[in-house]
């Protein structure tokens, strides 16, 4: 493009246009490998937790979801690093913050059982015997955060893939005790996560 | 009655420039550059040009041990580009 000053003013709305669709399908090109790199290491942890819990020493392995959050985090940070960097906007923002919330509200209630299973407090208060599992929360508060991803980036597909997720999976968690739940955890991350990651990087491909 | 249109965005870069600044918080130099296709010698003098009237902030900076220009667009910016795009509709409105 080159400094032209004989503009119609058709062809000025043209580039205007074309240049906001340009910009917004840049910033949206692989949106969904955060949802498809988060999403793997749910599965490998729940799979990974669920078999040490039935086998070798009960629920104490959930300590692993906090590795999980490390691994995720530097995963993360090295798939930005070899991602052409995109501008920053208001969509990104609002999506980090979207992901942000959700990370402090699971880290949050997982310190809180973590203290409970370390007997610093008493399990009694935070969660009652006609509780709901904390697994059916957190898919639930998943499933959440990827529709609003969903409907930020204007995409049908991931919103209904994770209310399928969420909704789905803050019921069945509850028809499984123990590590099975983690079954269903891994289930509800490859419909919430792993399948809507896959759709945005396919739609956004060029 | 024809409004004037801002002789500063009535270029096909310069305008492809704010439009795309608009749309964004900040956008780093090479950002901009591939997504107009413009040589960096001639952005470079048009954003000097957007930067003088004020409608873009230029940050030079360094990202580790790399120079890294980032623009963004200023209020006065978004306003003058505001003030276009209405023109631009008084032009088409009067046309059909």
């Amino acid at each position: 493009m080159e400094e032209n000053e004989n503009l119609t003013a058709e062809r000025s709305l043209e580039i205007i246009r074309e240049s906001i669709e340009q910009s917004r399908r840049a910033m949206s090109k692989h949106a969904g490998t955060p949802m498809i790199w988060w999403g793997s290491m749910v599965v490998v942890f729940s799979l990974l937790i669920a078999y040490l819990w039935n086998h070798h020493g009960g629920p104490a392995w959930n300590v692993l979801w906090f590795v999980m959050t490390i691994v995720g985090f530097i995963g993360n940070r090295l798939l930005d690093k070899h991602k052409k960097p995109v501008p920053k906007n208001i969509i990104g923002s609002v999506i980090s913050k979207v992901w942000l919330t959700f990370a402090i509200f699971v880290c949050g209630i997982g310190l809180i059982f973590c203290l409970a299973g370390f007997g610093v407090i008493s399990l009694e208060w935070i969660a009652p015997s006609y509780g709901i599992p904390l697994t059916s929360i957190i898919t639930f508060v998943m499933g959440m955060a990827s529709t609003l991803t969903g409907f930020i980036l204007k995409n049908r597909f991931v919103p209904i893939c994770s209310i399928i997720a969420g909704i789905g999976g803050f019921f069945l968690a509850q028809c499984y005790l123990g590590g099975e739940q983690l079954l269903v955890m891994a289930a509800v991350a490859v419909i919430g996560l792993v399948i809507p990651g896959i759709i945005l990087n396919i739609q956004t491909r060029e | 009655m024809f409004q004037p249109l801002d002789p500063l965005l009535h270029s096909e870069l310069r305008l492809a420039v704010m439009s795309l600044l608009v749309s964004v918080e900040e956008a780093e130099f090479p950002y901009i550059k591939e997504q107009t296709g413009a040589t960096a010698g001639n952005l470079s003098v048009q954003l000097d040009k957007l930067s003088e009237a004020g409608y873009i902030a230029v940050e030079k900076t360094y990202k580790g041990k790399r120079p890294c220009t980032i623009c963004r667009i200023t209020p006065a910016g978004l306003k003058a580009f505001e003030g276009y795009v209405d023109a631009l509709k008084s032009y088409l409105e009067i046309s059909k």
